[in-house]
């Protein structure tokens, strides 16, 4: 269609850190469930979870 | 001079009244042959999300089950399942009759899915199973309206057409966001609809859960000097679990003083997406037997209910939860607390139930 824009939805995935309070955002990827454990926080040697997944709208 | 002026020109009458005829005599033709056009191009995008879901379903099963022959013979009987709900001229006792064929139905869908596979996890069984029922509705959405298309084309019958013209916007919308949500089922992610769900599990994190009911999770906790009883689907498979039988268990055995209902709900045309709101009454959808169920036993017990809800279209509601709905997961929460401590006093119990599928979202 001339005036209809495609959209692609990419997922992202937020990990909290217990121990520092941080945020991490990244691609989400399967397997990705709210409220699990994640990876070693970045910025301390907490392990994240998730706190959010969410779709952002990427228009072309 | 005489001249002939437009109006007295032969050639300009039949001009004008060569379309009052052809309107009068075949305006219902014309208007069914502009319409007709608009409702092929519906009738084919609906196909294609029937078509679309359908093979979406195939290959989940395919790729997910190594050990099976091929499903598509056993899918596709299922897909042509109907229901047929119970007569309604004598509407006594007319829910319990809905809830037992809508159970009933939801039960053969299990054992049918489980029959695919025995090495299926109760996630995958939960997550085909949702598929199962979307490619089913697309299917059914598409015949009725192509149905009613073709009675009416060949009737030649242009009333006939006009509920199918105003409905199919509609219907429209709801058969899209059908088609966007496969992929969100595909990947285990959370929908908007399970801003209820994340809500009350983050609550329920770090404490003890038991199941109440079929797939529903509860956990009891403390909250200044207050008993919170937390109601969500099990998670994190495809399920909105039967809160209604939970609520029931724990009113007979425990004096309720208020229940908290946390849902999404359809946002109105002009409405913010992912807007707060707070009110009174059951909020859950589904086909009604669930509210009617808990509206029931919070009458007979005169319980208050309470409800807040996160507004949104139905396409957010059934697809990947949006970054605006996720980010008033902690503002529901707190509104959740402030609620309690406005509605209650120290020593009471509050049931807080979080409404909705549960897909990818743990507690």
């Amino acid at each position: 269609m001339i005036f209809s824009k495609e959209k692609t939805i990419l997922a992202y995935t937020v990990e909290k850190c217990p121990k520092c309070k941080k945020f991490h955002k990244r691609d989400f990827s399967e397997g990705d469930i709210l409220f699990t454990n994640s990876s070693k926080c970045n910025f301390c040697d907490g392990i994240t979870t998730i706190d959010k997944i969410f779709g952002t709208v990427l228009k072309k | 001079m005489l001249s002939m002026s437009d109006e007295t020109n032969p050639l300009m009458m039949l001009v004008w009244i060569l379309p009052i005829i052809l309107f009068v005599f075949y305006g219902q033709h014309i208007q069914l042959l502009v319409t007709s056009g608009e409702i092929k191009k519906g009738i084919k995008k609906l196909d294609g999300f029937r078509a679309n879901s359908k093979k979406e379903l195939i290959d989940y099963v395919k790729n997910n089950i190594s050990s099976i022959n091929d499903p598509t013979k056993k899918i596709e009987q299922f897909l042509d399942y109907f229901t047929i709900m119970p007569v309604d001229m004598d509407p006594t006792g007319i829910v319990d009759k809905v809830r037992h064929t809508v159970r009933s139905r939801e039960e053969y869908t299990r054992n049918h899915v489980k029959s695919i596979s025995s090495e299926l996890s109760e996630i995958e069984i939960s997550r085909i199973q949702t598929l199962l029922e979307i490619s089913s509705s697309l299917q059914m959405i598409y015949k009725i309206v192509n149905h009613m298309f073709l009675t009416a084309k060949k009737q030649k019958n242009y009333p006939l057409i006009l509920p199918v013209q105003m409905m199919l916007p509609f219907l429209m919308e709801h058969a899209t966001a059908m088609n966007a949500s496969i992929p969100a089922f595909k990947l285990g992610q959370p929908l908007g609809d399970g801003i209820g769900p994340m809500v009350v599990g983050k609550m329920m994190l770090n404490s003890e859960k038991e199941i109440i009911s079929f797939q529903t999770a509860l956990a009891k906790i403390e909250y200044k000097n207050r008993k919170l009883f937390l109601l969500k689907a099990e998670g994190p498979g495809s399920t909105v679990g039967r809160p209604d039988d939970a609520l029931q268990k724990i009113v007979d055995t425990n004096k309720i003083d208020a229940v908290i209902m946390i849902d999404a709900a359809l946002k109105m045309e002009g409405e913010d997406s992912a807007s707060v709101a707070r009110g009174f009454g059951a909020a859950i959808g589904g086909i009604g037997t669930e509210k009617f169920q808990i509206e029931h036993i919070t009458t007979q017990n005169k319980i208050p209910v309470f409800s807040i809800v996160v507004k949104q279209s139905v396409k957010e509601a059934i697809t990947l939860m949006t970054k605006e709905i996720a980010d008033q997961a902690d503002n529901v929460r707190s509104q959740v607390y402030e609620m309690i401590l406005e509605n209650t006093v120290e020593g009471e119990s509050i049931v807080v139930i979080g409404v909705g599928n549960t897909a990818g979202v743990l507690q």
